[in-house]
């Protein structure tokens, strides 16, 4: 390993959901930087057991749920705290509780008291280890010093045991948690919302599902033996944070329930589900008092998420009907009133030409979080006529007149958004935007650039076999020179606008893919006349509706 | 539309040269109070066109006349945002967030052109003679 515990450092064990793997790193390091913490100065991230290269059974530490972040001891109360509560009486001291309790993908943070590749390496680690005794003092479970509510001796404990889906039954589990009694915890056990959860996490390998590569039991539930010899990757003690608060899942609960799509009183076929509108959110770094902004709003779906962060929130489209919504009750607008949230500002504009709605004298949002059309779900348009030569609009006829639109090449509408952005956020300040794409896309070479941005982070989330998408967070790190307007736009596309048409048009492709399959025809023909007996059915079923309040105002005259 | 939006759009359409700030013509305005939030209209400031805001302030008073709205002041030192007090700060909260413009036009002070503002949302779009 290559740095040990010291009894200066303070140890933090992260543990993420086994879900959107790629994204566990991101999205952690937008939150850590966020609240000014300083990898490196502040912290460092130490290497798990069992993922150096060297090691005859690593597994890369990308691609398992744990992180282990080292703070100087001396830093713990000084600069950062570890209390369950949020603590405003010092706002000077960043705590880590509250702050990394953002991040979508965190399942729980814990005060690492020893750890280990084997069981008997982590009790020892813990022997050896400052845990406990720092415990007792005190010191660390409030900010500034203040009296700790519960002394050490009264406080209620359990020790839970988590196996990663591994079943062991509650004898094994009492032999494992017996390698822990020499802590002599002097409180009372209690099973129920306890002052302290300790937690021991024994990980082993698992697959992109979550599931165990090598499983304990077959699916009979039979032992299999050469598997239970198997020894874990690592094996992790500690204290969880934010317990009384928080609980150990920190996103269980209500947090992400409560924004499901599901509940949203206005939906579009683009809306974006919640829980990757949240992680975008934190990617952009957006925070209360930010501007954000979404240029392709559509219903909205991702400007809610960032006003949930406490930012105002602006939205722009080309489509005068998703802003306006279905109705007076389900429209953009009735979701924020839904969730208590102050009202979005929309306007409808055209992102291909941003800088003539907008003046441009000042960069003006702090993040931009959106997605592009891609001609996916709904075809990219902007302003102007599909003809050669222009007919002008009559002047009796200029107040109801219908612009006219045509299609928005998705090599444009890139270029664009990274101009717009290059030219409308702060300083340090945040894209991120979403980007479907074949396995024929190489994100070394194909993703759009902008002279003014600086690539952050690229994560991968695979949707079908083939098919997956990109979250591409970008930032902003040089002023925007209004004079090589083209310039920038041209430097869009290192592999020229061919990159972009990977991206464009999926649908058509997949369909194209998929009628190349045998058996097509079949179940395309299954599929239509299947259609066609509910469409039927649901005309049906109107025309006897009417029929039926025909019959009753018949029956009142 | 909030106020604040306004103080960020203009008009291009073709021949344009400033198209800056756009005439407000109020049809149904709105107001809805809602917490002062002091660290965001002080990050807001320095991005302010305060002369544009104060016109649009005026032109929207004398529709406001219900709701008994306090008077801003006609200049601000938008780069030192540091000595500006609670009140004058409440103030500006009003005008820039807690004001709608529901039903009206935006009109370009160079070509007279309209944008209609219906249910608060400005339609911008140019037409295809326009760009």
């Amino acid at each position: 390993m290559a740095k040990q515990t010291t009894n200066d450092t303070y140890l933090l064990l992260i543990e993420f959901v086994h879900k959107h793997i790629d994204f566990h790193d991101a999205e952690l390091n937008a939150i850590i930087e966020m609240n000014d913490i300083k990898v490196g100065a502040d912290c460092q991230f130490l290497p798990i057991p069992n993922s150096a290269a060297d090691s005859t059974r690593s597994v890369p530490q990308s691609k398992r749920p744990f992180r282990i972040i080292s703070f100087s001891w001396d830093s713990i109360g000084s600069k950062f705290a570890v209390c369950d509560e949020e603590d405003n009486s010092n706002s000077k001291v960043i705590n880590l509780v509250t702050s990394l309790a953002r991040c979508t993908l965190v399942r729980s943070v814990v005060e690492l008291w020893g750890y280990g590749p084997q069981l008997a390496d982590c009790v020892k680690s813990v022997q050896s280890g400052q845990g406990l005794e720092r415990h007792k003092m005190g010191k660390h479970l409030h900010s500034s010093g203040t009296a700790s509510a519960k002394s050490f001796e009264s406080r209620s404990w359990k020790v839970t045991i988590h196996t990663l889906g591994s079943t062991y039954n509650r004898d094994e589990q009492h032999e494992m948690r017996s390698k822990f009694a020499f802590l002599e915890l002097p409180g009372p056990v209690q099973m129920e919302n306890p002052d302290d959860e300790y937690l021991f996490i024994r990980e082993v390998e698992l697959d992109s599902a979550g599931g165990a590569v090598y499983p304990r039991h077959s699916e009979k539930k039979e032992l299999i033996p050469e598997n239970d010899a198997r020894p874990p990757l690592a094996c992790y003690f500690g204290r969880i944070l934010g317990n009384t608060t928080l609980g150990r899942n920190w996103r269980g609960g209500n947090r992400l329930e409560q924004y499901s799509l599901k509940k949203r009183l206005y939906l579009g076929p683009t809306s974006m589900d919640s829980e990757l509108s949240l992680i975008m959110t934190n990617l952009a770094q957006v925070k209360p008092g930010s501007i954000a902004f979404d240029p392709f709003v559509g219903t909205g779906s991702i400007l809610l998420t960032t006003a949930l962060r406490g930012a105002y929130t602006i939205g722009t489209d080309i489509d005068l009907r998703v802003l306006k919504g279905r109705s007076k009750d389900e429209n953009i607008r009735s979701n924020f009133k839904q969730y208590g949230l102050p009202p979005p500002e929309l306007v409808r504009s055209d992102n291909a030409i941003y800088h003539r709605h907008f003046r441009n004298h000042l960069p003006l949002f702090d993040a931009i979080v959106t997605d592009p059309p891609y001609g996916i779900r709904a075809g990219a348009k902007k302003s102007g006529s599909r003809r050669y030569e222009v007919r002008a609009v009559l002047d009796e006829h200029r107040h109801d007149h219908i612009a006219q639109t045509k299609p928005y090449a998705v090599s444009d509408v890139m270029a664009d958004l990274l101009n717009v952005a290059a030219m409308t956020l702060i300083m340090g300040g945040r894209l991120t935007y979403v980007i479907p794409s074949m396995l024929d896309f190489d994100e070394r070479v194909d993703l759009p650039r902008h002279d003014c941005l600086r690539l952050v982070s690229v994560c991968y989330q695979p949707l079908q076999t083939e098919l997956g998408r990109r979250t591409v967070t970008m930032e902003k790190i040089k002023e925007y020179d209004e004079s090589k307007r083209d310039e920038y736009i041209q430097q869009t596309w290192v592999n020229g606008p061919e990159s972009a048409e990977k991206v464009a048009n999926i649908r058509e492709r997949l369909i194209e893919a998929a009628k190349k399959k045998p058996g097509y025809e079949e179940k395309a023909l299954a599929r239509k006349l299947k259609r066609k007996a509910t469409k039927e059915a649901k005309k049906k079923a109107k025309r006897e509706a009417t029929a039926s309040t025909d019959d009753a105002n018949d029956n009142n005259n | 539309m909030r106020l604040l939006t306004h103080n960020f759009l203009k008009s291009n359409v073709k021949g344009t040269e400033n198209g800056y700030p756009l005439n407000i013509e109020a049809t149904t305005l709105k107001y809805e109070e809602s917490p002062v939030n002091k660290p965001f209209i002080l990050n807001l400031l320095p991005k302010l066109n305060y002369a544009a805001f104060y016109s649009a302030v005026q032109q929207l008073s004398p529709h406001c006349t219900e709701y008994s709205l306090p008077e801003i002041p006609s200049d601000i030192d938008t780069s030192n945002v540091d000595v500006i007090d609670e009140e004058t700060i409440g103030k500006l909260h009003t005008w820039l967030l807690d004001v709608y413009l529901v039903e009206g036009f935006l009109v370009c002070p160079d070509t007279g052109r309209k944008f209609p503002v219906k249910d608060c949302i400005p339609n911008m779009i140019l037409h295809e003679d326009e760009i």
